[in-house]
């Protein structure tokens, strides 16, 4: 068992959330609160020291000369405060707008490149990469090929869904339903995994038993 | 009679305290971690694709660290980042480490300490840990531009201008390969940003989670390999010879797994005896999205 | 004029910069678009910092007016601003990361932890085959799980030299129709952020805007 105080008060807290699992409790809400007060502490010292400190005082005081306009920057930074008052509020909208837009800019051709035209260019390139490899992989690649036309086709819902395009539709809830079943089998090996790490510190670390 | 018998205890048995699930779970998922048994890893296509990237590194080249990931996954994410970083600094590679989440910087300095010390790294020289930056995608793009001027400091204060390591590495093209270690969706916006726009070669690590979105990425060649879960760091510390969390994980693994399939198949046998006798069954979700 | 035109101008202005820049790689264009970034990032922590502010706001109004809860937001203040606190006697040793290493960060894993509880409970309780659709979500899910755990390698056989096993099965899986089936997904997900971005650079999406009195998202 640990001697060191650190590892208790970590334990205790630890046993404190797991107590949930009886039942809610004032234990549990106080360990659930205090976890809410020191993240968003530790956060806004961190949110404060890369945003403000590294990206705006550091480069100025580093090199004035070619750093001065991140000022504006920090202009407008300052300007998101406004949301506190009211019938100031307004002024807000202003690095609002510009962070959502020019981020909305940038993902325009990433998105088209990443999301789509390479999705689309692995999938017609998959039965060519294939043939050399037999049979197997042939009929695979082909059922992928199936798979991403009859789940687009099931997302589109500008043409209603029967005759060809219902069959196909419905050809495409069946991949989503292995997709999710897929899904679901790794959520379950990832909480497993969560609760082992807990169980290496409670066995391991605070009593010492393994 | 037998027959109204056996489907009376079958349909009591999804009516179970959930208490008595919870106990069952924490006896199961434990009880290997006391009588530990390896079992055999065989080593992924994804993961084999991961370590070729990672070995055909040389003494001198750079790489991106990317510890994208809070204490919530560390469980499953951990294990791989200890790994990685292991075999990293035994081929003398140099390291560029950051984190695009606030609370990732408590999760790298340890791993990058634990593994500088085992293989002496002088900080700065060797490795240099940038920390966080807020706004990740202008820091997937910025980084492609300047990686000084992304971050002026280092997690420390300390200038980066002045940095030994920094002093050829400056932007993407300096850098030879990006490992993303990720409990999110950020590794498929490394490969959208970092890769796409820049080219730069990009593996990952993901939790179980979110692995299974990246077989896309993986397929069209946006990522060369990729870790998934904890078995993922188990085959990848069989691959490098140094079994670690990750295979000593299995066992338990397994057994919560093979839980939960009986759980699952104890649940339906209950609910079609229920069904049979009349009385409905409990609950139930369909496929097509019923409650859960 | 200032409170709704020139933050949409700003904003199409913004976006539409963004996007050429992408093909117009002029040392200029360059310039700027550096320079964006890292206003960009200013305004990001700025805009974080604001939530966590928020959240203190809250909670301070909550334990001045004696709301029910009120002791727990006293303690979510105090630890709060506790924290802060520890964070002027240096952010490399000391209390700060101290509170992180032993409170938040076992604490935050604990938290997630507890899902493989209730993921225990929901397969127990819940998750019937009472479909087509649901039993082969079922045997999919029920497939990965064995395969991706070492125990799945062990349960097959060898033919034609190959080894066939849960494994292998589950790998078919993940790569062929689970692959097809997020592909398609990504690929709508992504026409969907491409047209959601054109209409926030054109000024017809407002919604980010947020609301006053009388206005609401643009129309198409």
């Amino acid at each position: 068992m640990s001697h060191d105080p650190s590892v208790w008060v970590t334990a205790l807290l630890t046993l404190a959330i797991f107590s949930f699992l009886w039942r809610e409790n004032p234990v549990f809400r106080f360990a659930e609160h205090l976890l809410v007060g020191v993240s968003a502490g530790y956060y806004v010292v961190q949110y404060f020291y890369s945003g403000i400190v590294k990206k705006l005082i550091v480069p100025v005081r580093q090199d004035p000369g070619t750093n001065w306009p991140l000022i504006f920057g920090g202009a407008l930074g300052i300007l998101m405060f406004a949301r506190l008052f009211r019938r100031l509020s307004w002024a807000a909208r202003y690095p609002v707008a510009f962070y959502v837009s020019s981020a909305a800019g940038y993902f325009i051709p990433s998105v088209l490149e990443a999301n789509v035209l390479k999705q689309i260019g692995g999938t017609v390139t998959a039965p060519g990469t294939a043939m050399a490899a037999g049979t197997l992989p042939v009929v695979s690649s082909a059922l992928l090929v199936l798979g991403v036309i009859a789940v687009l086709v099931y997302f589109f819902f500008s043409v209603e869904h029967r005759g060809p395009v219902g069959s196909l539709s419905r050809v495409g809830i069946l991949y989503l339903m292995v997709g999710f079943g897929a899904s679901f089998g790794y959520t379950v090996m990832g909480r497993i995994t969560l609760l082992l790490g807990r169980f290496q510190f409670l066995l391991g670390d605070w009593l010492g038993l393994i | 009679m037998a027959g109204e018998k056996q489907g009376t205890l079958l349909s009591r048995l999804t009516t179970v305290d959930r208490r008595v699930i919870y106990l069952l779970m924490t006896l199961v998922v434990a009880w290997p971690m006391f009588k530990l048994v390896t079992l055999p890893v065989l080593i992924s296509k994804e993961v084999a694709g991961f370590d070729r990237e990672i070995e055909a590194l040389t003494a001198g080249d750079h790489v991106i660290f990317a510890f994208d990931y809070e204490p919530d996954v560390m469980a499953e994410l951990d294990p791989m980042s200890r790994a990685v970083m292991d075999r990293l600094f035994e081929k003398d590679v140099e390291v560029v480490a950051l984190t695009l989440y606030p609370g990732g910087a408590g999760i790298a300095q340890p791993v990058l300490e634990s593994a500088a010390r085992e293989h002496n790294k002088v900080y700065g020289e060797d490795y240099v840990f940038l920390g966080y930056n807020p706004d990740w995608s202008g820091t997937m793009l910025r980084l492609g531009e300047s990686i000084k001027a992304t971050y002026p400091a280092d997690q420390f204060g300390r200038d980066t201008r002045t940095m030994p390591i920094l002093a050829d590495c400056d932007s993407y093209k300096d850098v030879k390969l990006l490992v993303s270690i990720c409990g999110s969706q950020l590794t498929e916006y490394w490969a959208a940003l970092a890769g796409g726009r820049y080219g730069q070669k990009i593996v990952s690590g993901n939790t179980a989670v979110q692995a299974v979105f990246i077989y896309p990425f993986y397929q069209s060649g946006q990522i060369k390999g990729f870790l998934g879960g904890l078995k993922g760091a188990a085959e990848y510390e069989t691959a490098i010879e140094r079994p670690a969390f990750g295979v000593r994980g299995m066992g338990s693994q397994t057994m919560g797994h093979l839980l939960i399939l009986l759980f699952v198949v104890i649940g339906n046998l209950g609910y079609l005896a229920a069904r049979r006798a009349g009385t409905g069954g409990s609950g139930g979700v369909t496929g097509g999205g019923g409650r859960a | 004029m200032l409170e709704r035109t020139l933050p949409i101008l700003l904003a199409t202005v913004a976006g539409l910069f963004m996007a050429a820049q992408f093909f117009i790689p002029h040392p200029a264009m360059l310039r700027i678009y550096n320079l964006a970034l890292d206003w960009k990032q200013i305004v990001f922590g700025c805009t974080l910092m604001l939530g966590v502010v928020s959240l203190i706001r809250f909670h301070w109004r909550k334990v001045a007016r004696r709301a029910p809860g009120a002791f727990y937001s006293g303690v979510a203040l105090v630890s709060c601003l506790a924290t802060i606190g520890t964070a002027f006697f240096g952010i490399e040793t000391g209390l700060y990361p101290w509170l992180y290493d032993r409170v938040q960060a076992p604490m935050q894993a604990t938290l997630f932890a507890l899902l493989a509880y209730f993921v225990a409970s929901a397969s127990y309780r819940a998750f019937r085959a009472r479909s087509v659709h649901a039993t082969l979500l079922l045997a999919a899910g029920a497939v990965v799980m064995l395969g991706r755990v070492p125990i799945g390698d062990l349960i097959g056989f060898d033919a034609g030299g190959e080894r066939w096993s849960l494994g292998s099965l589950a790998s078919w899986i993940l790569d062929v129709p689970s692959l097809a089936a997020k592909r398609g997904i990504l690929i709508g997900v992504g026409l969907g952020m491409i047209s959601t971005s054109i209409r926030i650079i054109l000024g017809i999406e407002r919604a980010y805007l947020g609301q006053s009195s009388g206005e609401g998202q643009g129309r198409s």
